[in-house]
């Protein structure tokens, strides 16, 4: 690069450039505005408009950018137009409009590379578009090109004929100011941009440019005594009083009048013209300027073959994702000077500081705590300069909006709040991708076409809302539509199908946590764009994006009337609030943008509040279950509590979650140890029980969708912390988002909350206590083993229920349980459970007189009851052998020994049969006789069901081939398969799953007519909808023996008949 | 830097690790102090330590003998914590003894062995044979890994 640039330094160049892309902001939004007003566009803004491209294009001139330049003049030229009411903008002409200012934004970004583009086709296409709009007789005068001759200069500019009639309209006169650049423009401390504004306040320039002419070889030893810089201005300002008020002596204003003005030839081709006109002067041919270089010979592509080879492939936001982050920022003087104040005081406090402690004086408290202030105060201010706000990404989303909107042929309306809300620079960086894929995805899979919303009762246009508010210390961003909603189901379909949740779990969820499963990363692949009628492509690549800036998302979506997506963004990523929490004798941060309330639960209503469901401890918290994780437990530390009476430090014994084996599942003390079980009710009357001498503190943590419950050895302070990246070796730990340094120096680790919900293997979909039940047991299936709740009803007899079919463990009164028509009941949550009594069908013994009941809610198929126990309740776990022969009678299956002691295995089903009849009724009336030697196939993982189940079929007369899941029940059915009738199997099976068996079963030729018939412990709606997408012929409960048989029985038949 | 490091060091910092008399590069060492009581990292590689507060940055800070395989480091008077560079950030490394700040003759440093003092020898840029000792000139990347 010679010429110009060497006598202008980069400073201005870096100006011109911040102030043009200053310019540029707005001018998106204000030409969609002059779109939709049309013929009554407000001339205010097309003024506007018209300026930034006329100021844009009078610095380039002046700084040799000659391809900004030409575009900027053509897009000046056309906006010329909508002023003069000569061109009503229409969308077309946006559209050309919007596509110049985005390449002219692209040039300016890489001024150096900009400099030689060839902008020829917009430039003809802009050209095209003025000479098509404006009067016939005018029409020449577009591609007419003058020069502007001065006596003294010769010819110094080349402009339109075109261009002159427009700037003189309104009685303008034409001027050409000399300025020099030493004297009038550096001396005086201006710059050639300032001055260039101070015209532009007072008329058009037409042009500008350094008259390089005079100054004399670049090499030459003298240094020139000026450097004229002219402009060709046209101003109402009279000739007259012209010199007084732009401050140039009457010589250097030169007043044009048609002598000046000479006919040039006519420009051969937008782009090679203008260019060269500049060392086309005479004068210009003594200086060593740039050759004369003719557009079509640069290559015709963009000047970064890399990235925008790249950008083609991708969708529209990518321009921005090749932009470089910003490195500078723009700060208000106040904002500095307010830090340069408080930077004062803390110099004169230290020194104050010093002074006292060397000298011994007293005060040094008085001193720190004025420290402190200034150092927040610092602090903030410091914060304050980083902020920006949102309005500078919400700002380009009119634009994506009307671009994809009219892509796609829909109607959409947008609208933008919030603007003005500030965020930190980097998170507002960070959002721009995140954002632009919602509202890409709101429009596109969101919003109907305008067709099928009208035939839903709703407006063709359909409606995007943008919103940024301040909420309790955070930033809220919700993107909205009105669109169809989110199909839950379709969803939900595709996790299963995608192996990311199993059906059973699938069921638990709620509405929201099915939505939420979008968010699951592998959920959408960018292969499947229009896969999902909802949305979800690419929205778990959203979440890590916003989970990298500490934000946390949600989503609530309505079937027909639309989705709202919610963000929750810190205000900054340097400095966070926290809450501090102790685990294991350790300090450690928690984010309080992850963290919805603090819970503290009083040590006498631990028992009422906390309870275990399945495997899974649960708080109640309202009216809601929310899971229990423990943080000593996930970060394996022991955990620690602090002596109420002496205030020391002790390790905490309580049973973690983990420590499975033989734990007292009573709620009332978890932390005996089992061999001091039998004192258990001496410790709870009398003896120092540590449950209840320690509440249990819990963080309400929120991960997203779902929430969870941490439970902390202690609850700290609350303290902003300063955010400090870790190391790459702790990378790979999961559950931290960085560190900070404490009061006392110390490094305390910052806890990652979605992090830790995944370590404790508590994700969105198994954010309910069911699913993590599910979890456990699927758990317990790999290691072959059999959950058994153990309890009481005489003292001196034990029984086992598998834990599956249990629901919940209620201790109650005595006298909570009625007597209704002869049977007994139980008050329970707003309705009335009924009870079932061992005794009442079985021989066995009766309890105390004043032992107290338990009653273990069960599932039944139908609905649910309560079994009459007595404690202590003990979950088992381990490998067992049932005999089923032995101790069989009315209600009980079977039994076996566990921990050297007789325990009867309870069948509820049977127990519940004889108690109620009734339930049953529908039932008893089917045939359950087996066809003759029909020989059944039954995967099962859990042997103790797979025996059960197994045993029933025996009894009744069928032959049973047994396998411990999916993957064997194949290979035994391909093995025999010609002997086989009907396959029975388990839903959650490890290695292949019930649902993957009935699929590969329908999909083979030989056994696409074989019944299959599903087990589960509990038969729901969707369940059963599951099932018989996959192809299952009937859905049975596992323990509902005669339900069962009675299916197998009426299939068989129909196996038969046809 | 890396490929700085990967060159023959000028001098290097030797110390003891176990029975091992190694060294690491000079120009990685940011300093050296007595620094060893870290905040535990729950959940993290059994080698690392712990992080610490160096000056306002946080640091991780590697048991140099349980990375090397030679069991952990055994907490005496002398027991050092090595601030080196490593692709760009702070590492401890904990130490059992300084030993020296040796000037390394280009032409006295061999191919490391396969094994050197129990320590595997891809570990090792070299070895430096001195007057009385040989020292295994650590490859500090090596050693601490990718681990991202």
């Amino acid at each position: 690069m010679g010429s110009e640039m060497t006598i202008l330094d980069d400073e201005t160049l870096q100006m011109y450039v911040e102030e043009s892309l200053d310019h540029l902001e707005d001018i998106e939004s204000d030409l969609l505005a002059i779109e939709q007003a049309g013929a009554g566009a407000d001339e205010e803004l097309v003024n506007k408009v018209f300026r930034a491209a006329h100021s844009i294009k009078g610095g380039a001139g002046f700084l040799g950018l000659t391809a900004i330049n030409q575009l900027a003049h053509k897009l000046e030229n056309v906006l010329g137009l909508f002023r003069s009411k000569e061109l009503v903008p229409n969308p077309d002409v946006i559209n050309l409009l919007l596509q110049g200012f985005d390449r002219l934004r692209d040039l300016l970004q890489d001024v150096d590379a900009g400099r030689d583009a060839d902008v020829s086709e917009l430039v003809v296409a802009l050209e095209g578009l003025t000479t098509a709009n404006v009067p016939e007789e005018r029409k020449p005068s577009v591609s007419e090109r003058v020069q502007v001759v001065l006596d003294s200069h010769g010819p110094v500019f080349t402009v339109s004929r075109f261009e002159l009639e427009q700037a003189v309209k309104g009685g303008k006169n034409l001027y050409v100011f000399e300025y020099d650049l030493i004297h009038d423009v550096q001396r005086r401390g201006r710059s050639p941009l300032t001055v260039l504004q101070e015209l532009e306040d007072g008329g058009v320039i037409l042009d500008a440019k350094v008259d390089l002419g005079v100054v004399g070889g670049l090499d030459s030893e003298a240094l020139p005594r000026t450097i004229p810089f002219l402009v060709l201005y046209a101003t109402i300002v009279g000739t007259d009083i012209a010199s007084g008020v732009f401050d140039l002596p009457d010589e250097r204003i030169h007043v044009l009048g048609e002598a000046n003005f000479r006919d040039a030839p006519p420009e051969p081709l937008a782009s090679e013209e203008e260019p060269a006109t500049l060392v086309a002067t005479p004068a210009a041919t003594a200086a060593p300027g740039p050759e004369p270089r003719p557009a079509t010979q640069e290559p015709p592509h963009p000047p970064k073959p890399g990235p925008a080879s790249a950008n083609q492939a991708a969708p529209v936001h990518s321009k921005d994702q090749g932009k470089p982050a910003e490195t500078s920022i723009r700060v208000h003087v106040s904002l500095l000077e307010n830090l340069m104040t408080l930077a004062g005081e803390l110099v004169l406090s230290r020194n104050q500081l010093l002074q006292a402690v060397t000298s011994g004086a007293p005060g040094v408290d008085r001193i720190a705590q004025r420290i402190d202030l200034i150092t927040s105060e610092l602090q903030e201010t410091i914060m304050l300069t980083r902020m920006q706000p949102v309005g500078k990404i919400f700002g380009k989303f009119p634009r994506v909006v009307r671009d994809l909107a009219r892509k796609l042929g829909k109607e959409v309306e947008l609208e933008v709040e919030g603007n003005e809300v500030e965020l930190d620079k980097t998170i507002i960086e960070g959002l721009n991708d995140p954002l632009t894929h919602l509202v890409r995805n709101a429009v596109d899979h969101g919003l109907e076409p305008p067709s099928e919303r009208l035939a839903a009762g709703k407006p063709a246009k359909g409606r995007v809302s943008l919103r940024a508010f301040h909420e309790a210390g955070h930033v809220n961003i919700e993107i909205s539509d009105d669109g169809r909603g989110i199909d839950a189901e379709k969803i939900v379909a595709k996790a299963i199908e995608k192996g990311l949740l199993g059906a059973e779990q699938a069921r638990a969820m709620s509405e929201k946590e099915k939505v939420g499963l979008i968010f699951l990363p592998g959920f959408s692949t960018a292969e499947e764009v229009t896969d999902v009628s909802g949305r979800g492509v690419g929205m778990d690549v959203v979440k890590t994006n916003l989970d990298k800036l500490g934000g946390v998302v949600d989503i609530d979506s309505r079937p027909g009337q639309g989705t709202t997506v919610r963000i929750k963004l810190p205000l900054t990523l340097a400095i966070i609030p926290s809450q501090i929490v102790a685990a294991g004798g350790q300090a450690f941060a928690i984010p309080q943008v992850n963290m919805d309330e603090l819970l503290r639960i009083p040590a006498s209503q631990v028992k009422e509040r906390i309870e275990i469901v399945g495997d899974a401890e649960v708080v109640r918290l309202r009216d809601r279950l929310l899971p229990l994780v423990r943080l000593a437990d996930v970060l394996r530390v022991s955990p620690k509590y602090r002596d109420p009476a002496t205030g020391e430090e002790r390790e905490d014994r309580r049973r973690s979650l983990a420590d499975r084996r033989g734990r007292r599942l009573s709620l009332d003390d978890p932390g005996t140890d089992p061999d001091a079980a039998a004192s258990q009710h001496e410790d709870r009357r009398g003896g120092p029980d540590r449950r209840s001498s320690s509440a249990v503190n819990i963080v309400v943590a929120n991960a997203g969708a779902f929430q969870y419950g941490l439970v902390v050895d202690e609850l700290l302070d609350a303290e902003e912390i300063v955010v400090k990246p870790l190391g790459r070796h702790l990378k790979g730990c999961g559950c931290y988002a960085g560190a900070t340094i404490m009061g006392n120096g110390r490094v305390a680790l910052i806890l990652d909350v979605p992090g830790l919900a995944r370590l404790a293997q508590l994700t969105s979909v198994e954010g309910s206590a069911r699913a993590a039940e599910v979890k456990q047991r699927a758990l317990r299936r790999a290691a072959g083993e059999e959950h058994l709740l153990l309890f009481r009803y005489a003292p001196t007899e034990r029984f086992a229920l598998p834990l599956d079919v249990v629901q919940r463990i209620e201790r109650v009164k005595r006298d909570d349980i009625a007597v209704v028509g002869g049977r007994r009941v139980l008050q329970y949550k707003g309705g009335i459970l009924p009870l079932l009594a061992l005794d009442d069908v079985a021989q066995v013994g009766v309890p105390d007189e004043d032992a107290e009941p338990v009653v273990l809610v069960v599932r039944l198929p139908g609905r649910s009851a309560g079994l009459l126990a007595t404690g202590p309740v003990d979950a088992y776990q381990g490998r067992i052998e049932v005999d089923r022969e032995t101790l069989v009678q009315p209600g009980i299956g079977g039994s076996t020994g566990i921990e050297g002691e007789t325990v009867l295995v309870v069948d509820v089903v049977d127990v519940a049969r004889r108690s109620y009849p009734d339930w049953f009724q529908a039932y008893e009336a089917e045939e359950t006789e087996a066809r003759e030697g029909a020989t059944l196939l039954l995967a099962e993982d859990s042997a103790f069901f797979r025996g059960q189940v197994a045993g029933f079929f025996r009894e009744a007369g069928y032959t049973v081939l047994e396998a411990e899941d999916g993957q064997e029940a194949w290979e035994i059915l391909c093995r025999e398969g010609e002997r086989i009738d009907a396959v029975v199997t388990d839903i959650e099976m490890p290695h292949m799953d019930g649902l993957a068996l009935t699929r590969k079963i329908r999909a083979d030729e030989r056994f696409r007519d074989l019944p299959v018939v599903a087990l589960t412990t509990l038969a729901e709606d969707e369940d059963i909808a599951r099932g018989q997408e996959a192809g299952v012929t009937d859905y049975q409960v596992k323990l509902d023996r005669e339900e069962l048989l009675a299916s197998l029985a009426r299939i068989l038949r129909t196996e038969e008949y046809a | 830097m890396a490929e700085q490091e990967k060159r023959t060091p000028d001098q290097v910092c030797t110390f003891w690790i176990g029975e091992a008399l190694c060294g690491v590069d000079i120009r990685c060492v940011q300093e050296i102090n007595r620094q060893v009581d870290a905040t535990p990292v729950p959940l993290s590689p059994p080698h690392v330590l712990g992080v610490m507060n160096l000056r306002g940055r946080v640091v991780t800070v590697v048991d140099l003998a349980a990375k090397l395989g030679l069991g952990s480091t055994r907490f005496t008077d002398e027991t050092r914590n090595v601030i080196v560079q490593s692709q760009g950030e702070p590492v401890g490394l904990l130490v059992d003894r300084i030993a020296d700040v040796v000037d390394v003759d280009p032409h006295t440093v061999a191919p490391a062995p396969a094994n050197l003092g129990g320590i595997r020898g891809s570990a090792f840029q070299g070895v430096l044979r001195t007057d009385d000792s040989l020292v295994g000139i650590l490859d500090v990347d090596a050693v601490l890994g990718e681990e991202a």
